[in-house]
C-alpha cells in the first residue's frame, strides 16, 4: 500500500515535471557481420539488427504505457563501423551510412549511433576511410549519428586526428550549409568515450560486449529542479542539504530507469547493460539543466559560483544513480547542450555564458562543448585548436568529454540558428580570435598520456 | 474451524480497540488480523479471529454488543467463509495504480468502480478524496486494482480513460511497480 504523498508525487513527477525515459537504446554488436563483399555486409547487418530490433518501438510504448512514462527516443547502437568495416572506402562507407539510415527508418526509430572510429593512437585504413566519409554520410542520411574518439587518458590525445576531425566538420557544416549545417549536430568527437552510452549522438556499442544488450537513458532536469524548489522554504537549507536532495531525486529517477530498461529487455530476451542517469534538457520550458542554475540561487548559469554548482549537481547526481542502480554506465551526469536547452541558449544569447566560461563548465560536467553553433567562418586551426583543448580536459581528468560543435555557414555571432526538435535553437556564440591559423595543431602527431602520479 | 470476521463502526476517540480486543480475548478468541482506518472522524475497524468452536456468531455478537454496543460501538460479527475460492483466486495478479485528479461529481466512484467490475478487475484498496478547490491533493481517487490475466487490460483502460475525459479528470494508469521503484528504496 502508499501513502497518498507518494502517489501524487510520483504522479507529479511524470505530469508536471516532465520525468520521461529519454532513450532506450538497443545495442547491437556487428562483429559477426563482418565481410569483404559490401553487398554481403550491408545484407548481414540488416539481418542482425532487424532480428534484434523489428520489436523494440512497439515494446518499449508498451512498457511505457504499462508504467505510465513515456519512452521517448528509441534507438540502436551498433559496434564502430571503421572497426566492422575497416576494408571498405569512403564511398563504400557513405553506402553503408545509407544502408543503416534506412534500417532505422525500417524500425521506426529515429536515431542509429556508431558510425564511429576510435583513433586516439591511430588512425587505421577503415578509420581514415569513415573519417573521408563523415561530410557525405551525414549530410546524405538523417537517423546516422558519428563518433570519433580521439583522445583518452590513457593514449594521450592523436592530434592528426584532431585536425582531420576539424576538416571533416566544417566540410560537413559547408554540406549542409542551408540547414544551418544540420549534419554537425550529429557528429561527436570524444576523449574517453564510454563504451555503453544510450544517449546520441555519440552512442556506439564498445567490444568485449554480447550481441545485443538494452542501454537506458533517463532524463528528469525537472525533478530535480521543483525537488530544489520545494525545500527552499527550509530556511536551515544549505549547499550540503541541496546535494543531499539532488542525490536522492537523482536516485529515484534512476530506479524508474532501470525498472523500465529490465522489463524491455526482458520482453525482448535481450540482455540489460546499463542505466545511465543524464539530466539531459530538452528545448521545453521546465526540463532545462539552466533552470537548476537558477534554482540554486545563480541568476544565470554563466555566472561566476556556476562551475562550483555544476561540480555538485554533476556529483550528486552520480552518487544517487549509482546508490540507486549496481549497473550505472554511460555519462551519467549533467549535459549542457546550449540549443536544446532554452535557458542555457539565452543565457548564451544574452552574454552571461561565454564560450570559455562553457569550456570552464566542462572541466565538471558529463560531456563538453555540446551544440554549440559558432561563426562559419571560424578556421580549420582555430576549431581544432578548441576541440585539443577540450579533449585535454577530458584526458587530464579521467573523464569523458566531447565536442559537437555547429560551425554555421554564412552566419556570425548572434545570429539565430534553428535545428528544430530536440536539438533545438540558439544564438551563434562568439568564439574571439576565431580567424587565427596558428600553427600548433597542425604540427601532428600525439599529445602523450598524462602522468599518473604527482597529482596536484 | 471457527473463523470470524467482526467489523467495528463508532466515532473516533481514545480506547476502541483496546476495549473491543480486550472483550475478545475475554471470550477466549484469538486475534489473527486486524486493520482500521478513519475517515473523516469515523472510525472503522475489522477483526479476524479464530473463536472457541461451538461458540457461535451471533452469541459472540450479542455479547460484544452488550459489553462495548453501549458505549456507541456498532458491531457485526459474521463468520467466514474459508472454503469456497474466490474468482480468480490462484492466478496471477499485476497490481495496477488507477488515480484520478479533478473536480468532485456526484457518482464518480460509482461510475470508475463500474467499469472496473465490468471488466472483472478487483479493486484492492481505494482511497477517495473530495474536498474542492484547485490542491490536487484535495480532490483524488486512487484505486489499487488487481487484474489476472483473465482481464482484458488494454479495453479496460481504454474504457476508463474515455470516462476520464466525459468528466474533466485527469487519469493516471501506472503499474504498482514505478511506485515502488520511486518510493521504497
Amino acid at each position: 500500500m502508499f501513502e497518498d504523498h507518494e502517489i501524487i508525487s510520483t504522479i507529479e513527477m511524470v505530469k508536471n515535471e516532465n520525468l520521461d525515459v529519454r532513450a532506450v537504446t538497443l545495442g547491437v554488436n556487428l562483429f559477426d557481420c563482418i565481410s569483404h563483399d559490401l553487398a554481403v555486409f550491408k545484407k548481414n547487418v540488416r539481418k542482425k539488427i532487424l532480428g534484434h530490433a523489428a520489436e523494440l518501438v512497439e515494446t518499449c510504448d508498451l512498457v511505457g504505457e504499462k508504467y505510465g512514462i513515456e519512452v521517448v527516443n528509441k534507438r540502436i547502437s551498433i559496434s564502430p563501423i571503421a572497426l566492422v568495416g575497416a576494408s571498405f572506402n569512403a564511398d563504400q562507407m557513405v553506402e553503408i551510412a545509407h544502408e543503416l539510415n534506412d534500417i532505422a527508418k525500417t524500425v521506426n526509430i529515429d536515431f542509429i549511433g556508431g558510425f564511429s572510429a576510435l583513433v586516439e593512437k591511430g588512425i587505421a585504413r577503415g578509420d581514415a576511410a569513415l573519417i573521408k566519409a563523415l561530410p557525405r554520410a551525414l549530410t546524405e542520411t538523417q537517423r546516422v549519428c558519428a563518433s570519433v574518439n580521439v583522445a583518452t587518458t590513457r593514449a594521450g590525445i592523436n592530434m592528426d586526428a584532431v585536425y582531420e576531425m576539424s576538416k571533416a566538420i566544417k566540410k560537413a557544416a559547408d554540406m549542409t550549409a542551408d540547414d544551418d549545417g544540420l549534419a554537425c549536430a550529429k557528429l561527436c568527437v570524444f576523449s574517453n568515450i564510454p563504451q555503453d552510452m544510450p544517449f546520441m549522438a555519440g552512442a556506439y556499442l564498445g567490444v568485449g560486449v554480447s550481441d545485443a544488450v538494452i542501454n537506458v537513458g533517463v532524463s528528469g532536469p525537472g525533478v530535480v529542479k521543483r525537488a530544489i524548489e520545494r525545500n527552499l522554504a527550509d530556511k536551515h537549507l544549505t549547499l550540503g542539504g541541496i546535494a543531499e536532495i539532488i542525490k536522492r531525486t537523482a536516485c529515484k529517477v534512476t530506479r524508474v530507469g532501470e525498472l523500465i530498461g529490465r522489463e524491455v529487455a526482458d520482453s525482448l530476451g535481450i540482455q540489460f547493460g546499463v542505466v545511465d542517469l543524464s539530466l539531459a534538457p530538452t528545448p521545453t520550458v521546465g526540463d532545462s539543466i539552466g533552470e537548476i542554475f537558477q534554482a540554486l540561487g545563480l541568476s544565470h548559469i554563466g555566472v561566476p559560483g556556476s562551475t562550483a554548482a555544476l561540480a555538485m549537481l554533476n556529483d550528486a547526481v552520480k552518487k544517487g544513480g549509482a546508490f540507486a542502480s549496481s549497473h550505472v554506465g554511460g555519462l551519467s551526469g549533467a549535459f549542457i547542450p546550449v540549443s536544446e536547452d532554452l535557458n542555457i541558449a539565452n543565457a548564451a544569447h544574452r552574454g552571461y555564458l561565454s564560450i570559455e566560461k562553457l569550456e570552464a563548465l566542462t572541466s565538471v560536467c558529463s560531456v563538453g562543448l555540446d551544440m554549440v553553433p559558432v561563426p562559419g567562418d571560424i578556421t580549420v586551426q582555430t576549431l581544432a585548436g578548441i576541440i585539443a583543448d577540450e579533449m585535454a580536459i577530458g584526458m587530464v581528468n579521467a573523464k569523458t568529454t566531447a565536442t559537437r560543435i555547429i560551425p554555421v555557414p554564412g552566419k556570425k555571432a548572434g545570429e539565430k540558428v534553428f535545428f528544430g526538435g530536440l536539438l533545438g535553437e540558439a544564438r551563434i556564440m562568439a568564439v574571439p580570435h576565431a580567424d587565427l591559423t596558428d600553427e600548433f595543431v597542425t604540427y601532428g602527431g600525439r599529445i602523450p598520456a598524462p602522468i599518473h602520479s604527482l597529482k596536484n | 474451524m471457527n473463523k470470524l470476521i467482526i467489523t467495528v463502526l463508532a466515532k473516533d476517540r481514545p480506547g476502541i480497540i483496546a476495549q473491543v480486543t480486550t472483550d475478545l480475548f475475554d471470550l477466549s478468541c484469538n486475534l489473527e488480523n486486524a486493520n482500521q482506518m478513519i475517515l473523516q472522524d469515523q472510525f472503522a475497524g475489522f477483526f479476524i479471529v479464530e473463536a472457541p468452536a461451538g461458540l457461535a456468531p451471533e452469541t459472540i455478537e450479542k455479547r460484544l454488543k452488550k459489553k462495548s454496543g453501549k458505549n456507541g460501538l456498532t458491531i457485526h460479527v459474521h463468520r467466514l467463509d474459508t472454503q469456497t475460492p474466490g474468482e480468480g483466486e490462484g492466478l496471477a495478479e499485476d497490481i495496477f495504480l488507477i488515480t484520478t485528479i479533478g473536480p468532485d461529481q456526484k457518482g464518480l466512484v460509482a461510475r470508475f468502480s463500474s467499469i472496473m467490475a465490468a471488466f472483472n478487475a478487483n479493486i484492492v484498496n481505494l482511497k477517495a478524496v473530495f474536498k474542492g478547490g484547485t490542491d490536487p491533493n484535495a480532490n483524488v481517487m486512487s484505486y489499487q486494482v488487481a487484474v489476472t490475466e483473465n482481464v482484458d487490460v488494454k479495453s479496460m483502460f481504454a474504457a476508463l480513460r474515455e470516462k476520464a475525459v466525459e468528466l474533466d479528470l485527469d487519469i493516471r494508469i501506472q503499474h504498482k511497480n514505478i511506485f515502488d521503484a520511486i518510493n521504497k528504496i
